[in-house]
């Protein structure tokens, strides 16, 4: 495998969009420049009316005008730059993040849990956006600023300009100090934050228990300790910044009067006019705050980095392992899938499948049965390359799984579940997101396909009707065929059923499993079964038993074994008679 | 949605500012404090280099160390003055806005379900912390930085006066100008505000679409065609945001406009005045170091009063909110007057339902004059096609809806003569699907008991119940046991398992009204046995409603409804 350079996400959007930083910076030079040909420019004035001369009015104002003028332009030329940059740069920033997003593996968010990434991303992003639009380019005008002040200082007096950055090293070691506290606060905060959305949002989620068990006082109570401590870390970083202010305005306040006093002596011995003095005084003013807002600039950035860090976490996430094979859905022979002695640890200790062994043809039926947290459901995970075996080699139309790349392995599979996530948004669109460019007729002939589209067409709404997870009330069965709508779109070869025909009302069923034989028609199917009595047909059915099978053939193959299936058809039996009477 | 009379609506931005109640007062005053501070430390820098400038156009040095002296230790007085003043002031923002958001959380959890039914948690959960956030910039920035711009500028007014007038009434003059142009941005400033605040909130929406559904995403070309959306969306927001842009530069380049002019038209003045004796060099430079702090704080009133006004924009959505209908404390009788007293149900049925009509939408009746009668110690089987109103019955019975017509009693009793905390408290309930908090397995078992704080349950109350659940042996293989915090979406267990778990918050709930809403999705054989065991041992001795949909549970039943 080669190696991937890794490329640092600011740097890369900070950069592209250079053009508008540096017309920016120098736009902010320009400024500066303006400014202090003015302050010059009126010192010298100054000079001539106190030393009794005369200055005509239109000479005056002449080239002070043109320095207004030119201050105006540049200052709409810098400030439409930084605009433009940090609009631009957070475009980018969101988008990349965006796409990365649907590249991460599926571990990753079972590990982290969508809700806290949803909940960090939203603030986080807004918190980077900042960063590009008011540190950043604040902190590089300010350096601008100190340095073409100070070069003008330099040249009217040497050991004036030393004098002024006298305190610099003072205030560096404070705001050091200040910043580590503060960002150490501001994580704090941070997750506390977090932690009271996440627990809003969990009650809202729950809130059928949240009511029936009167628990909205203990969610109250759970979300206030989050909400009071948020203010209470809010408090903290009060105190650690007014106090760096304090100290910054009057260690400031220090190299500005000895400035003074010795401009003040300079002038005594007529090493500076009193021209120069005035021009110095309007200087000190500009260069003063820049001079200290460099080294405070530090709290900020450290309580940026929080977020900038945990956004780049984010994006630095490898993507999912890819191949780059993009092969025919079609093998030479009849086999479809092969996996031979598979093996799969979530956290490398607890083995789940150990060495798992199969054979599937191209248009058969096969099924996986067995108790919970046998392994069932971890083989569909590996399937869609969800999780990736640790052992064993899994073969897709006769190509190693590792070397299909991952899109168009999953072009491989269609997915039919009851619990399928139906997104906010129109029936319309939530079928469509099946194939890319559906068109209504599609659509709509897929819907037929799936036994819904009269269902559909029977609410006010139609197509138009928004669902998701508070949208509009579908029951299991219909949910159910909407996914086998999406799955007709796709019209995939290999279809995975999980939980089909699971203890519906027989008025539904009759239509889901006319849609469900309907799609299956030559296609190859696997289900993972939790009922035997729907799988009695398949062409294989393989028992799962502690991660390995322990059983394959047809359902009477199965039968005259007498072992694990025998006795789990027994009970079901048992169960439907007892039911029966 | 349920609005009050807009007419009755009061002004949004007193309304957001009485919501501090008794701390405004102390709130204010610290705000005063902190600005005369800052203000009196500048005042004292200016006159320090006045004395100084004196001394260099007279050449008069006398005494001018011990004025510097007093005027530096008047800089820090102040300075301490001012973080006196801003420290309290932080300390009341930020309660003032723990107080605002638990005003709003707690009525997040009090709306009536209809509400949460019909809009998506994500929506209005995201545009509510965005709201608050910004609303609670009243307090935490927006107000103190408008008053700040006008107290300082009346406190500067009083030393500059004094120093020359003549002087302070061109900048004056030059201050007003600009202070009117900016309130002319103000208006379009707020449009395009709001516009792109609710742009960012559809954005949101579509990566949190890319995450909520990651199978689906994975699985079909669904995530390509979210990302299109997303990056539609992200274009929009950048579109606007660029529209944004053009008109503040253009706010910005006037007013820095107006800063080069009237410093410069001041400096040009200042020494016209000078030569002709009207002012001393010494007033001129400490007018001018006071006024360049000063037409900072005059433009930023300019800039404070939209962004001020954005704000108040926020806070009036969360008005709004506020101002939603809760679920009430208990529903009205529709039988007033007629029924007359509770006792018309005798107190041995544990539940009945008299001629309940009702229907989440007006024209489409769900339950149509439907009466059932449940006596004590019955396991009643309630069944029926999908659709046809089994949910909306246990949801009914939740007290979750208001009948529209008829109603139910419990022991006799009338829904609407017991508060429904009351009546919650009389049922245990185990929905479909089982929901597990992002909490521990202990903690959430332990809400069953919710006299008691989660924390105070006792342990082995809690593993009681668990056993009493066929919970506790799975539960203590896993590896942190009770501790375990089920992952998000439960993935790390099985259906069967949380299902177990919310049997087990029923049982140490200990309701003598037992409802059951029987699991659709399929479960093995093995965890099917376990769950049906752990229900068996649940419904002994209590009165059972299950709404059914297997043969082998409505069989068991002592009785069965069945529901057209």
């Amino acid at each position: 495998m080669g190696t991937r350079l890794k490329s640092n996400l600011y740097l890369d959007v900070g950069m592209r969009h250079g053009g508008l930083l540096l017309t920016y910076l120098l736009a902010a030079a320009v400024i500066n420049a303006v400014v202090i040909a003015g302050n010059d420019y009126l010192a010298r004035a100054t000079d001539t009316l106190l030393g009794g001369g005369t200055v005509e009015f239109s000479r005056f104002f002449l080239p002070l005008g043109m320095m207004i003028v030119i201050g105006t332009v540049m200052t709409y030329i810098r400030d439409i730059c930084a605009y433009h940059y940090s609009a631009v740069v957070q475009r980018d920033i969101r988008g990349k993040i965006g796409a990365h997003l649907l590249v991460l593996p599926y571990s990753y968010y079972d590990e982290k849990g969508t809700g806290s990434i949803m909940t960090k991303l939203i603030s986080d992003i807004s918190e980077v956006g900042r960063f590009f639009s008011e540190i950043m380019p604040e902190l590089l005008v300010d350096f601008i600023t100190v340095l073409t002040v100070s070069v003008y200082l330099l040249k009217m007096d040497v050991m004036l300009t030393v004098m002024l950055f006298v305190t610099f090293p003072v205030l560096m070691v404070v705001a050091d100090r200040l910043s580590r506290h503060l960002s150490s606060v501001a994580g704090k905060r941070r997750t506390s934050i977090d932690a009271r959305t996440k627990v809003a949002y969990d009650a809202i989620s729950g809130i059928e228990i949240v009511r029936s068990y009167n628990l909205s006082d203990v969610m109250q109570r759970k979300i206030d300790f989050y909400i009071d401590d948020v203010a209470e870390q809010g408090c903290k970083s009060t105190r650690i910044t007014s106090r760096g202010y304090v100290l910054r305005h009057t260690v400031n306040t220090i190299p500005v009067v000895v400035c003074y006093l010795f401009a003040l002596h300079e002038i005594m011995t007529g090493k500076i006019t009193t021209g120069d003095m005035l021009a110095f005084s309007v200087l000190l003013s500009r260069i003063i705050y820049p001079l200290s807002n460099i080294v405070f600039c530090v709290n900020d950035i450290r309580e940026v980095n929080v977020s900038l860090k945990r956004v780049k976490e984010i994006y630095d996430q490898p993507p999912e392992e890819s191949g780059t094979g993009a092969f025919a859905m079609e093998s030479n022979d009849k086999t479809v899938i092969a996996w031979k002695d598979v093996t799969f640890s979530y956290d490398g200790e607890r083995s789940v499948l150990n060495g798992i062994s199969l054979q599937i043809d191209k248009g058969s039926t096969v099924a996986f049965a067995g108790g919970s947290g046998e392994g069932k459901s971890t083989i569909f995970k590996i399937l869609c390359g969800f999780y990736r075996m640790t052992g064993g080699s899994y073969q897709l139309f006769g190509h190693e799984y590792k070397e299909w790349e991952i899109g168009a392995a999953r072009n491989c599979f269609s997915y039919v579940s009851q619990n399928v996530f139906l997104f906010p948004e129109s029936i319309w669109k939530n079928v469509a997101y099946g194939r890319e460019n559906a068109t209504r007729e599609d659509v709509i002939e897929a819907c037929k396909n799936a036994n819904i589209h009269d269902f559909i067409v029977s609410l006010p709404k139609g197509y138009d009707t928004m669902v998701g997870e508070r949208g509009v009330r579908l029951s299991g069965g219909e949910r159910q065929r909407i996914s086998i709508a999406r799955a007709f779109l796709k019209d995939a070869p290999i279809l995975l059923l999980d939980e089909p025909t699971a203890a519906m009302d027989s008025g539904t069923e009759g239509l889901l499993s006319e849609a469900i034989n309907r799609i299956s028609v030559g296609k190859t199917v696997i289900i993972i079964a939790h009922r035997l009595s729907t799988i009695k047909d398949a062409d294989t059915i393989y028992v799962v038993d502690k991660g390995r099978i322990a059983e394959a053939g047809t359902h009477e193959e199965l039968l005259s074994l007498n072992g694990i299936y025998a006795m789990m058809h027994g009970k079901e039996e048992a169960d439907d008679e007892e039911g029966q009477q | 949605m349920m609005k009050k009379d807009n007419s009755k609506k009061p002004n949004i931005f007193f309304w957001f500012m009485g919501l501090m109640g008794s701390r405004l007062p102390i709130y204010l005053l610290a705000i005063v404090v902190s600005i005369v501070g800052f203000a009196g430390s500048k005042i004292a820098n200016a006159w320090l280099i006045k004395d100084i400038m004196e001394a260099a156009q007279t050449r008069q040095t006398d005494g001018l160390l011990m004025t510097v002296a007093v005027n530096f230790v008047v800089i820090v007085l102040a300075m301490f003055t001012w973080r006196f003043g801003i420290i309290r002031y932080n300390i009341e923002a930020k309660r003032g806005i723990a107080r605002v958001e638990k005003q709003v959380f707690a009525k997040v959890l009090r709306l009536p379900m209809s509400y949460y039914e019909n809009k998506h948690s994500g929506d209005f959960m995201s545009k509510l912390v965005y709201d608050m956030e910004r609303a609670g910039d009243i307090y935490g920035s927006r107000l103190r930085r408008l008053l700040d711009g006008i107290l300082t500028t009346m406190i500067y007014m009083i030393p500059m006066l004094w120093l020359n007038w003549r002087l302070t009434l061109c900048l004056l003059f030059v201050s007003g100008l600009s202070f009117v142009v900016n309130s002319v941005f103000i208006k379009p400033m707020k449009t395009v505000g709001g516009r792109l605040s609710a742009k960012t909130s559809v954005l949101m929406e579509k990566i949190t679409n890319i995450l909520a559904g990651m199978e689906t995403t994975k699985i079909f070309p669904t995530g390509r065609q979210l990302l299109n959306e997303y990056d539609v969306a992200n274009e929009e927001c950048y579109k606007l945001q660029k529209k944004t842009n053009v008109m503040s530069s253009a706010l910005d380049s006037f007013n820095s406009l107006f800063d080069l002019l009237s410093g410069l038209a001041f400096l040009g003045v200042g020494v016209f005045f000078i030569a002709k004796n009207m002012v001393t060099l010494g007033e001129l430079t400490a007018i001018y170091s006071i006024y360049g702090a000063f037409r900072y704080v005059v433009l930023e009133i300019g800039k404070y009063i939209p962004q001020l006004m954005n704000c108040v924009a926020n806070a009036e959505r969360i008005y709004e909110f506020l101002q939603l209908e809760e679920e009430p404390e208990r529903y009205t009788r529709n039988d007033d007057g007629k029924a007359g007293g509770q006792s018309a149900v005798s107190a041995d049925c544990a539940l009945a339902a008299r001629d309940v009509t009702f229907g989440y939408e007006d024209e489409k009746k769900v339950l149509d004059k439907f009466s059932m009668k449940i006596t004590k110690g019955e396991f009643v089987a309630v069944t029926g096609k999908s659709g046809c109103g089994k949910s909306t019955l246990a949801k009914l019975i939740l007290g979750f809806y208001r009948p529209k017509e008829g109603g139910f009693f419990i022991e006799g009793t009338s829904y609407g003569a017991m508060s429904l905390h009351e009546l919650r408290d009389k049922i245990g309930y185990v929905p479909q699907e089982p929901y597990l908090f992002e909490a521990s397995i202990a903690e959430n078992i332990a809400y069953g008991m919710s006299s008691m704080a989660p924390e105070n349950v006792p342990m082995e109350k809690i593993i009681e119940a668990a056993k009493a659940a066929n919970a506790h042996e799975f539960i203590m293989k896993l590896p942190k046991g009770y501790d375990t915090v089920p992952g998000e979406r439960g993935n790390t267990l099985s259906g069967g398992e949380k299902q177990r778990i919310a049997i087990a918050r029923a049982v140490l709930k200990n309701a003598p009204l037992l409802l059951l809403d029987e699991a659709t999705s399929a479960l093995d054989n093995e965890s099917e046995r376990l769950v049906n065991e752990a229900i068996e041992r649940l419904c002994e001795n209590r009165t059972t409603i299950m709404i059914a949909h297997r043969e082998t549970t409505i069989a068991r039943a002592d009785r069965v409804v069945a529901m057209e």
